[in-house]
């Protein structure tokens, strides 16, 4: 909330417009939809703004289309001095469906008469995923640090305290602390409370595909399966670029419309 | 017979088509998606001097699909897979029929596999068994996102493919290819869930499941259920032209391949047309793992297993007997036509050297 107190006394600019879309990720690769280079234009006209943008396919699925959609123009209208944000995708095979209903704040049904189950279970998968390869970052970074994957299955949330850019983890019931880059923990967090995993009834940080505390002997098995979800995204994201690559070239030939 | 450092590759390309995704064939604007969008894959991890313009891609013919296979010995045998959308295309988009026309001018290189959908119900079973009457099937490939009528695809778990399993098993098709890859548009993405295939396999454990495309996006999936489950493959096809512009992630995703399936369930396969084996083997067989992906995945991607990916892996499926066939193969037709007597005369007589 402070954050927005400020945005206020500064203005609405594209700088701050920008750093809230940087929020948004592309569900399926997990990665901010700036640093994908989605977007082509930001235009602001006093409290009003409107964002442009492009996906790497024409035919990438319209329910991610729609979750980037909804939750860019919902980060840039949490900003103090935006009375409203307009998204206009761009190229894509659903546009004229997506923007209407994301600008008029339709719901996916709404706007996808046809589609058959809604747009949260699937962001849920995702975001299961998402939480899996993040705990691959984050437990990675706990083993270089010199924990061992006892410790690190036993860790709760209250045995890790964020201070700046570090994150002090405090093992054998807080007689001994290590300090480790607060990034991937903290990144972990996020999706760990965005599937259910923080306040449920486990006490434990980390867990399995299920979700479920890790058991004795299996922080191994559970860690090389967190690492295939990130080569996976990851893997993803590489098809998804060449794919956007292609489509920019500029000896691309055009296709023929049916 | 492709050569690497000296050493004779035997290559089965596992995955193969014969398609028509011409004009006249299109019946349905999903026909014409569907092709422009495999352009864009075949683009996007083709290098620039070998892109095909879209009106070759859309058709090619026999003779062509020849030549890109065994004009440079890049390929000795090839597997064929093909996909139907009646749908979208009047006559199909690449039928078994489609490619006998080649499997047929050369049966010794080719192994013809069909298909069945299991919402064709009766009929459908009398078409898998037609397959098998007529072409001798040994296996079929399977594409859940399919369109037929009103339905959007179906599930290999589900009790209607049951039934169709189970008279694979009956007609000794026991080869399983069912597409888990990328969306194609327009169908459906989640319709190429990988989940599937868990039960599937655990159900029929005579049958072999090789999933064709890894499982990608869910490759992390696939891995699991592979690790699971010894009567699942993975058919590399759309993995191996990563290795054209994205090498780091191809070495990545072979290293989860190799760390959870081992070297003796993974098939290599160009999709050609999607790509074209004529350059695809040689990048694949360059290809390596950095050592840190060595040292992570605790794997090697060294020649004895590039052979076994690239060809030794399909033989055993398939009771290919390679070295049966390099004899047969000094003078079939493809070695007359092509002029390949000298890749596999060298071998011809040991004994006297």
């Amino acid at each position: 909330m402070s954050a927005d107190t400020r945005d206020g006394e500064d203005g609405v600019s594209e700088a701050r417009i920008r750093e809230r879309l940087d929020r948004v990720t592309d569900p399926e690769l997990d990665t901010s939809i700036v640093e994908l280079e989605y977007i082509d234009e930001i235009g602001i006209d006093g409290n009003e703004v409107h964002v442009a943008m492009t996906l790497p396919t024409a035919w990438c699925s319209p329910a991610f289309a729609w979750m980037m959609a909804t939750d860019a123009r919902d980060e840039i209208e949490r900003l103090h001095g935006v009375s409203e944000a307009t998204i206009e995708l761009r190229e894509h095979m659903h546009e004229r469906e997506i923007n209407r209903g994301v600008n008029k704040g339709l719901s996916f049904g709404e706007a996808f008469p046809d589609a058959e189950g809604g747009v949260e279970p699937v962001r849920t998968e995702l975001d299961e995923k998402a939480r899996l390869a993040r705990q691959h970052d984050a437990t990675s970074a706990l083993l270089d640090a010199g924990l061992d994957g006892d410790q690190i299955v036993a860790l709760t949330r209250d045995d890790i305290m964020i201070e700046n850019d570090n994150a002090h983890v405090w093992l054998r019931e807080g007689a001994v602390g290590v300090c480790v880059d607060a990034d991937p923990l903290e990144r972990y967090v996020e999706k760990a409370a965005a599937t259910g995993l923080v306040d449920d009834d486990h006490p434990e940080l980390f867990r399995t595909p299920a979700g479920e505390p890790i058991g004795p002997e299996a922080f191994e098995t559970v860690h090389h399966r967190t690492r295939a979800a990130g080569v996976n995204m990851s893997g993803q994201g590489s098809v998804c670029d060449a794919l956007h690559e292609s489509r920019r070239a500029e000896d691309r030939p055009p296709l023929s419309s049916f | 017979m492709y050569e690497y450092e000296g050493e004779e590759v035997f290559v089965i390309d596992s995955h193969l088509h014969l398609w028509d995704a011409s004009e006249p064939n299109i019946t349905h604007e999903g026909g014409e998606q569907f092709i422009q969008c495999f352009y864009d894959y075949h683009t996007a991890f083709t290098p620039e001097e070998k892109q095909w313009d879209l009106e070759e891609y859309r058709q090619y013919d026999a003779d062509r699909m020849a030549g890109d296979l065994f004009g440079n010995a890049a390929v000795d045998m090839g597997i064929f897979q093909p996909t139907y959308l009646q749908d979208f295309y009047a006559e199909g988009f690449n039928t078994i029929g489609d490619n006998a026309e080649l499997a047929e001018r050369y049966p010794e290189r080719f192994v013809l596999n069909g298909r069945f959908d299991p919402r064709d119900g009766e009929a459908g079973l009398r078409e898998l068994e037609r397959q098998k009457e007529q072409y001798d099937i040994e296996g079929v490939k399977l594409y859940t996102a399919e369109w037929n009528g009103d339905s959007k695809g179906w599930r290999l778990d589900s009790e209607e493919s049951f039934r169709f399993l189970e008279k694979c098993a009956e007609l000794g098709i026991d080869k399983i290819h069912p597409h888990k890859g990328p969306t194609i548009r327009p169908l459906n993405r989640d319709a190429f869930d990988v989940a599937d295939v868990d039960d599937a396999a655990t159900s029929f454990p005579e049958l072999n499941f090789v999933v064709e495309h890894v499982g990608l996006p869910r490759l992390d999936d696939f891995c699991w259920i592979a690790a699971q489950e010894p009567n699942v493959y993975g058919g590399l096809a759309v993995a191996a032209p990563m290795a054209v512009h994205r090498p780091r992630k191809f070495g990545e995703i072979m290293g989860e391949l190799l760390f959870w399936l081992g070297e003796d369930r993974l098939l290599f396969g160009s999709d050609y047309a999607l790509w074209n084996p004529d350059w695809l083997v040689d990048v694949v067989m360059n290809a390596e793992l950095t050592q840190e992906q060595r040292d992570e995945y605790g794997v090697e991607l060294d020649i004895e297993i590039k052979k076994k990916i690239m060809g030794e892996n399909a033989a055993d499926l398939y009771d290919i007997d390679i070295e049966e066939k390099k004899r047969q193969f000094r003078e079939d037709a493809v070695t007359k036509e092509f002029g390949l007597g000298d890749h596999y005369g060298r071998s011809a007589t040991p004994a006297d050297d």
